[in-house]
């Protein structure tokens, strides 16, 4: 069992690489902030199903194949594949630009903490582990 | 690495505003620029544009500063008989830039690298708590 199968590390790992993905969304938005026609886009958040522990409907993962009975499935990098969202904004300025930079400033904001706190929570999980295992 | 990516397009941000600066440090600085003869043009009024740029080997949408054009306004006409530029009526063509505008402009430029150096900042932090969960 790799560490990343731990429901909840995966679980953090999920979100954390949202937030990732939504940063750069973010940093499209507001580089475009001056550019004609451009609208802004947000990503949708990551759905966790009820009783599966990942967030297998928002996240495809692609595993390694096992053809022999000693192989171990692996796990491979898996892109996360998370809905771009596109919400009408509140102000389109003549030259039909819709990114209010303000709104942009706010959701980087509330990114940062959100990935702050998702990787405090990684940290704890993983002194968890360090307990389990006797170390002090 | 999305962090990257979103380095990436925050520094194309920084870039297209800082040439945008540039063009308008060139019409401040021009604002007064008379021809030498009555049949020539002063200095006409360049107007910056930006555009959407796919980058392939990031696979990230930059901003990039698109083909400077002129501003097509009528020149300013000023009565100074005594100029080696005016015409018979003593009109002399002085630059369509209006300095109000440019400082307008300016500070919409400024507005608009503030907001990616933001970017830029929350990124690197989130990068950093990366790297904590390494160090915990």
């Amino acid at each position: 069992m790799a560490i990343t199968d731990i429901p909840i590390l995966s679980m953090l790992r999920t979100r954390l690489q949202w937030a990732q993905e939504r940063q750069r969304v973010l940093a499209e938005n507001v580089a475009n902030a001056d550019t004609p026609r451009y609208q802004a886009h947000d990503l949708a958040p990551p759905k966790f199903e009820v009783t599966g522990g990942a967030a297998s409907t928002a996240v495809s993962t692609v595993a390694l194949a096992t053809t022999e009975p000693g192989h171990m499935s692996g796990f491979g990098a898996s892109p996360a594949q998370f809905r771009s969202e596109r919400k009408p904004s509140y102000e389109v300025r003549p030259t039909g630009n819709a990114v209010n930079i303000e709104e942009e400033m706010m959701k980087v904001a509330a990114n940062q903490m959100d990935y702050q706190a998702a990787s405090a929570v990684y940290m704890r999980s993983l002194s968890l582990i360090k307990t389990a295992l006797g170390k002090k | 690495m999305d962090f990257m990516k979103t380095l990436a397009i925050a520094a194309s941000g920084l870039r297209a505003q800082a040439g945008r600066m540039r063009i308008i440090s060139e019409n401040i600085a021009n604002a007064d620029s008379t021809p030498s003869s009555p049949s020539a043009n002063p200095y006409r009024r360049k107007v910056p544009t930006f555009h959407t740029e796919l980058d392939r080997s990031l696979g990230v949408q930059l901003v990039e500063l698109g083909k400077v054009q002129t501003d097509q306004s009528d020149f300013r006409l000023k009565y100074e008989p005594g100029h080696p530029a005016a015409d018979k009526n003593g009109n002399v063509k002085y630059p369509n830039v209006n300095s109000l505008v440019e400082m307008a402009d300016m500070r919409e430029a400024q507005r608009s690298y503030e907001a990616n150096i933001n970017v830029v900042t929350a990124t690197r932090r989130m990068l950093m708590r990366t790297i904590d969960i390494l160090r915990a």
